[in-house]
């Protein structure tokens, strides 16, 4: 299913309204210093009100069936709002590596919660080393003689690993890595949550001591998993760090306009409007390669893994960029802790580095170009 | 539109080959030229324009010279989406560069005089142009009036009824092949700068115009300087108001910033292909080269992005709505990518660009090496650019100005 352009039109500003009313800074500086790092009450309206834990997951599993596309606008604005809630973790990383897995008895199992709200998830990959390269997994999974698995090791960096109802981990068996549920009350699972640079972003290490598990999809299928997630994964959060470089682009560009020395505004030197055009050039290059990302992976294109790759690297470099230049841009002010520039700058880093940062994403697109 | 695209086909069939992948290269094979600039000897040259016109006569035989032109004037009376979207299936085609007389004239001059001349000049010189029987150029730029065209000197002075024009006009491409130039002069130089300015057309055979070559920095003359002495010129080739000049001026840079945003065809097309670009790695033993994998992957990365903003810019034209400012960030980029390319390209081949050892695919690349600087230049700076960027679309307050 896709929604055509005004549609997309009225999703994108029936969730601005939405994240101006219930993610406004003051919400999202409360929230970045609770425990749980998000407002359980704003995600049931979320679900309740606008549908957005659905929104990419098919009919049959409870969704309303959207793709990519309707995806990028609501993490677009996700990213301008620095919302602090599981959607990533949840709706992107679990219920995308669900989908790529093919097993439907887990999506019918785990899906429809996903979908209407009551159960959020993470996909646990990265260890204590932060690479998401399956080659290097160490998490073991044995089997458990009756037909379950027991998982044992450590994972980390694991986005919303404190507050998951439902885990996917990818872990070891003979077979090579594979995916497996967990669930958040399993005996011998403990999370421990991390300080993070972006504090708006929640992550955990996890330990695993024969924890409890069910394999999903075939054993041994996790590096395929694997690459269709990362690659879907990396198109929604290009869009989410291009809806926050906008942001801190209009941020700026106000600022120029209105902030006055010397006697006029500081946006009429040219020193300050050049900087601020070479903002406008990374922020229409981020929107565009995201926007495009989601669009040929819409229609199924064999080039996605290209797009997506320099979506990610485009967007990652785009928005740290414009993050950066903010500060500069806002002088003093900007680099004070009441001044949201500094949320930016910490979700832009934070985001660049999440999935290996660019001497990985650079070898990927190689990678992906043959090179 | 779709019949309109079929009836494109149609005749593009009956005519022209399909184009061959530019992109796609064996090492060794083929012609390496990485020219920008054509740099042509003059026999070559001559037969270049030649075929140009041909190809622009056939064009416009069937339909398609002049495709949003008031059919009056020999044109097809369509929409500008119907334009691009015979661009966008030419290209699929093998088919001569119409670029001498496309660029400037039939892309900025003859929407100029569409939009500002009386009827009898229109009805000499737009049917001609659009059949490819006359070339137009632009003589704006002067030595003292570069990126602030509002300052230009040239001299138009009233005498019996007609204009007396006296001055220098530089860096005018195709001048050498033109019947026609659209001048800026100035006719008040009590009123302030852009209150002072009028459009003439002037007939490059008039007595007293002079076009000299002026050698740019590959070695080259792709550009002219223009003199002009005691040219006198009918006031019925006035364009527009007297002093109006500049609101005639904006006409022909909006169009030209439609023109320069869409280049990235002939050979330099490959500078930023990826298939080129790694053979040429392959070929120099660079493959492996960490910090070159690396600022590869960066230019791709770019020329990729920008290529998607392009796409998605005339996706937007073709559904009839008005793009935002993506095609001024394309050209930005291209400028910028090409200049990367070539230096990145520089830094594999090593001393093979500084001497010509007569290697496939090697010392060519100093010829887009050479050029590059221009692209950050023409059509407006990079940093007029940025200019028009943060003031149009941001909003920023514009400096004090003389």
């Amino acid at each position: 299913m896709s929604a055509d352009d005004a549609e997309l039109k009225a999703l994108r500003s029936s969730v601005r309204e939405f994240l101006e009313a219930k993610s406004p800074e003051e919400a999202v500086r409360k929230i970045m210093e609770s425990e749980s790092r998000h407002d359980p009450a704003v995600w049931a309206q979320a679900a309740d009100q606008l549908r957005l834990p659905g929104l990419a997951i098919p009919p049959e599993y409870g969704g309303d069936g959207f793709g990519l596309v309707e995806l990028g606008v609501v993490m677009e604005e996700m990213g301008r709002a620095l919302l602090c809630a599981p959607f990533f973790a949840t709706v992107v990383l679990a219920a995308q590596a669900l989908l790529a897995s093919g097993d439907d008895e887990a999506c019918a199992r785990h899906l429809p919660g996903v979908a209407d709200g009551r159960t959020t998830a993470t996909l646990a990959v990265a260890e204590d080393d932060g690479s998401w390269d399956p080659a290097l997994i160490t998490v073991r999974a044995r089997p458990d003689g009756g037909g379950g698995w027991k998982l044992s090791g450590r994972k980390c960096f694991v986005i919303d690993g404190t507050t998951a109802d439902l885990v996917l981990v990818v872990a070891r068996t003979v077979a090579g890595p594979s995916l497996f549920a967990v669930d958040r009350s399993a005996t011998g699972l403990s999370a421990e949550p991390l300080q993070t640079l972006d504090p708006t972003r929640a992550m955990a290490r996890l330990t695993f001591d024969s924890v409890p598990a069910t394999l999903v999809g075939t054993d041994g299928a996790g590096g395929r998993v694997m690459a269709r997630v990362l690659d879907v994964a990396s198109v929604a959060l290009a869009a989410e760090q291009s809806g926050g470089a906008r942001r801190c682009l209009e941020m700026s560009a106000e600022y120029a306009r209105t902030r006055h020395q010397f006697g006029r505004p500081i946006g009429s030197f040219q020193a300050v409007k050049h900087k601020c055009a070479d903002m406008l050039v990374q922020v229409e290059l981020a929107e565009a390669s995201s926007r495009e990302a989601a669009r040929l992976a819409a229609e199924g294109a064999p080039d996605v893994p290209v797009a997506a790759a320099v979506a990610h690297a485009c967007c990652s470099r785009a928005f740290m960029a414009v993050a950066m230049e903010t500060i500069q841009v806002h002088g003093g002010i900007g680099f004070t802790w009441e001044h949201p520039a500094h949320l930016y700058f910490r979700r832009a880093k934070s985001s660049q580095l999440l999935f290996g940062g660019p001497a990985v994403y650079h070898e990927r697109l190689l990678d992906r170009l043959g090179i | 539109m779709q019949d309109f695209a079929a009836e494109a086909r149609r005749f593009l069939d009956a005519h022209a080959a399909k184009a061959p992948d530019r992109t796609a290269v064996t090492w060794g094979e083929g012609d390496d030229s990485m020219a920008y600039f054509s740099s042509l000897p003059p026999e070559a040259e001559a037969e270049q324009v030649r075929r140009a016109r041909a190809w622009q006569r056939i064009r416009h035989e069937n339909g398609f010279g002049w495709i949003t032109g008031p059919p009056e004037y020999g044109g097809r009376g369509l929409t500008p989406v119907h334009d691009l979207l015979y661009d966008a299936v030419e290209s699929e085609y093998d088919v001569p560069d119409t670029g001498v007389l496309a660029v400037v004239g039939l892309g900025m001059i003859g929407p100029t005089i569409l939009a500002h001349a009386r009827p009898a000049v229109k009805e000499r010189w737009l049917p001609a142009m659009y059949r490819g029987d006359a070339i137009a150029c632009q003589l704006f730029s002067e030595p003292g009036a570069g990126s602030d065209l509002a300052s230009v000197a040239t001299r138009a002075v009233r005498e019996d009824g007609d204009w007396v024009l006296n001055g220098q006009k530089v860096w005018t491409s195709v001048a050498q092949h033109s019947d026609i130039g659209l001048a800026l002069t100035r006719t008040n130089p009590d009123a302030s700068k852009h209150r002072g300015i009028t459009a003439f057309l002037v007939p490059m055979d008039a007595p007293g115009v002079e076009v000299r070559p002026l050698r740019q920095m590959t070695g080259g003359a792709d550009f002219n300087e223009v003199f002009l002495t005691d040219v006198r010129i009918p006031d019925d080739h006035r364009l527009g108001e007297v002093d109006g000049g500049w609101t005639v001026a904006l006409t022909t840079l909006m169009n030209e910033r439609d023109t320069v945003g869409a280049e990235g065809a002939g050979p330099v097309a490959a500078a930023l292909s990826p298939d080129r670009l790694s053979a040429l790695m392959r070929a120099t033993w660079t493959w492996d080269d960490r910090a070159l994998r690396g600022r590869l992957a960066e230019l791709l990365v770019d020329a990729m992005a920008t290529g998607y903003l392009n796409d998605r810019a005339q996706r937007t034209l073709r559904a009839g709505i008005a793009p935002g400012p993506e095609r001024s960030v394309a050209k930005l980029m291209y400028g910028q990518n090409l200049t990367r390319a070539a230096h990145f390209v520089s830094e594999c081949l090593g001393p093979r660009i500084i001497a010509d050892t007569g290697r496939w695919g090697t010392y060519a690349w100093s010829e887009l090496l050479l050029a590059t600087p221009a692209l950050r230049i023409l059509g407006g700076t990079e940093e007029i650019m940025k200019n028009i960027l943060a003031e149009r679309v941001l909003g920023l307050p514009k400096e004090a100005r003389a």
